[in-house]
């Protein structure tokens, strides 16, 4: 993407904009730009003569917005997803008897019509702002575009559909009956200023299959009128008046686009289920929050791996308890109500020196994980306040990494624990039942995985440095790099393991290494017994193809042939040939 | 009168689509619908009512139903939110 940005930058004429991509495709036309209407309102108090008319005003704006609901909820009927339901929650909004009550009684005491709807949605706004997670506060924005219609209503503004024929939406914000209204005319494509990728306008773009990019600051006054734009709606970046190279490169992102999307786009919605009807899980692993969303859009169960350490690489240093809580609790409430998997500070003196004593010879195996965590238990305490406090709505897990003793679990437990006493003491609301489970990155926890299992509430295995503890061997090293493979039997049997030692326990297990994303490898873990996948989000739909043309059965007996195997070039030949 | 309880059990709490709902079936009925919350009221078929509740998952809510029919709007509501309106 940064390419993309540098490229564009140096072209002439050519400007780029960045918002968050909303709706994944490609659109090219001419921009639609809807100015930002923030019509004055008067709070003076009408004279008591203008009471009836003013109440029969909003009695009107009432009846005309509902009547153009219903028209939408007709168009919306036809289309999949959750369209409908939220059309007619809106019915309800602008008929709410409480909200009316008092609109009316506003009036009545002599406010004018768009004062009292002013008022009144703005105080029930605030309130769903200062709600707990981020979904309620986004239902915020139905009030905002309900208030909107109604107003325009009032004044006997009417937005004309068909003069965005063919053309890209440029606006503060879409009301979603107008996004509706807009696609019927053959909108090719969505921009707002506002944000939020759990917003019904976002929800809907992707419901109607209209690219969108939102949360685009200025876009309305930065985009000219008629410009010819670019909207894509995977990187979320706009191209305003783009060179005709630019023009035939996304032309033809554009017809790819619509092939990968007819063939991988129809599985966002279908499980991750296997012939025989073997559910496999399918999460994400992310380092920013703005990761949940693009994982969140491919359809994903979830996060199963947040690499909290991207914080002190994006800080330079370590965070403070606020920053941290504010960057978990966002990652949380944005993945919401999916589980987020939260892994401790994954540092060694190779990735990050700041807190490590000296120099090491040999930082692989020394102080790192959860032993470089043991060793700053004033860093280690301070993430486990964090992430608790982020787990207040229930859907935080959180992990250690790099465990390969015993003691190093027990010691961790203990600091978690003190924690939690501590939190409770002070009040704080947390989940108290919040998941703690361990990585299973050497062989040392592979071998012990029944111990593990026993103590901890679930396991992932780390499969880069799993094969590299067990094979002894740095892949970055090209001098022996060729020995390194995580499909080697060695690693294959630790696997094994593992999965038999958290089924006796009833454990759940998953696997988080660049092995769960590689393509030949998704028959092979659904046949070892791994029923949680987390990769990166862009390999989410490919991984659910995999997963959905995997026959459980034959995975079994294909790993029974694996196990057996002396090499891995006996491994890769049996996954070939399965193929 | 009746007076009872009622809880969250759905993930995402009642957002705009479990109001919607809730509404629609408490209009269905003459009685008076209201839900209780940290000491305050609201009416049952006001969706911003419903809305501005913010009740997240494993909420406690008090539900108070007066009218002819109470009897049965208040068995629709508890079977509604015990059934986690549709939703995981």
């Amino acid at each position: 993407m940064d390419n993309t940005m540098s490229r564009h930058h140096g072209s002439l004429g050519e400007r780029v904009l960045k918002g968050v991509p909303a709706s994944p495709g490609v659109a090219i036309g001419r921009a639609f730009v809807l100015s930002v209407d923030s019509p004055t309102i008067r709070h003076d108090r009408i004279r008591s003569e203008d009471i009836d008319a003013e109440l029969a005003r909003f009695a009107g704006a009432v009846e005309v917005s509902t009547a153009e609901l219903h028209r939408a909820v007709e168009i919306a009927r036809t289309e999949k997803g959750t369209v409908t339901s939220i059309i007619e929650s809106f019915v309800h909004i602008v008929n709410d008897p409480t909200i009316t009550a008092a609109i009316i009684d506003r009036i009545r005491h002599g406010y004018p019509a768009e004062s009292a709807v002013v008022a009144e949605y703005d105080t029930h706004k605030a309130v769903l702002y200062g709600a707990r997670d981020a979904f309620m506060r986004e239902r915020a924005q139905d009030l905002e575009h309900v208030k909107e219609r109604l107003l325009a209503a009032m004044r006997n503004r009417h937005m004309s559909h068909a003069a965005a024929a063919d053309s890209v939406v440029v606006a503060g914000s879409v009301t979603p009956q107008d996004m509706l209204f807009f696609k019927q005319n053959s909108t090719l494509g969505f921009i707002t200023e506002v944000g939020g990728i759990n917003a019904h306008t976002s929800i809907l773009a992707r419901d109607i299959g209209i690219p969108a990019v939102i949360g685009v600051r200025n876009a309305t006054s930065d985009i000219p009128r008629n410009a010819t734009i670019i909207v894509d709606g995977y990187s979320g970046l706009i191209i305003v008046d783009p060179t005709p190279a630019t023009i035939a490169e996304y032309e033809e992102k554009r017809l790819r686009a619509e092939a990968y999307r007819q063939r991988l786009g129809e599985l966002r919605e279908k499980d991750s289920t296997t012939t025989d009807g073997v559910h496999v899980a399918l999460l994400a692993n992310i380092d920013t929050p703005d990761d949940v969303d693009v994982a969140m859009m491919q359809g994903c169960e979830g996060v199963g791996l947040v690499r909290t350490e991207f914080l002190l690489v994006h800080l330079g240093r370590y965070p403070s308890l606020e920053e941290q809580t504010a960057w978990y609790r966002d990652i949380a409430d944005r993945a919401f109500p999916q589980p987020v998997t939260f892994r401790a500070f994954d540092v060694g003196s190779d990735k990050f020196r700041e807190g490590i004593p000296h120099h090491e010879d040999n930082p692989a195996l020394g102080l790192r994980g959860i032993r470089f965590l043991l060793y700053r238990p004033d860093i280690f305490a301070q993430q486990v306040f964090a992430v608790l406090r982020a787990s207040v709505n229930r859907n935080v897990r959180f992990m250690l990494p790099m465990v390969s003793v015993y003691e190093e679990l027990q010691q961790a437990k203990q600091i978690i624990e003190a924690c939690r006493k501590a939190l409770m003491a002070e009040g704080v609301e947390f989940d108290h039942e919040m998941p703690v489970g361990v990585m299973i990155e050497t062989p040392a926890a592979a071998l012990l995985a029944d111990v593990f299992a026993r103590e901890t509430d679930f396991m992932s295995i780390g499969t880069n440095d799993l094969a590299q503890y067990a094979l002894a061997t740095d892949r970055t090293n090209e001098l022996v790099a060729d020995i390194f493979d995580a499909c080697h039997p060695s690693v294959l049997r630790m696997i094994r393991m593992v999965v038999d030692a958290a089924e006796m326990h009833g454990r759940s297990v998953s696997v988080c290494g660049e092995l769960a994303g590689h393509a030949a490898a998704t028959e092979m873990l659904v046949g070892l017994g791994i029923r949680e996948l987390s990769v990166t989000p862009r390999l989410l739909l490919e991984v659910k193809q995999r997963v959905r043309t995997t026959s459980n059965t034959e995975a079994r007996q294909l790993v029974e042939q694996l196990l057996r195997c002396t090499s891995t070039l006996g491994v890769h030949a049996l996954l070939t040939g399965s193929r | 009168m009746i007076e009872t309880h009622v809880h969250v059990v759905n993930r995402a709490g009642l957002h705009t689509r479990p109001a919607a709902m809730l509404v629609k079936i408490a209009s269905r009925f003459k009685s008076e619908v209201y839900l209780m919350r940290d000491g305050f009221s609201i009416n049952a078929k006001s969706i911003i009512g419903v809305m501005t509740l913010a009740a997240e998952q494993g909420a406690q809510l008090g539900l108070t139903v007066i009218g002819e029919d109470e009897r049965e709007a208040a068995d629709a509501i508890v079977q509604l939110f015990a059934s986690g309106f549709d939703e995981p």
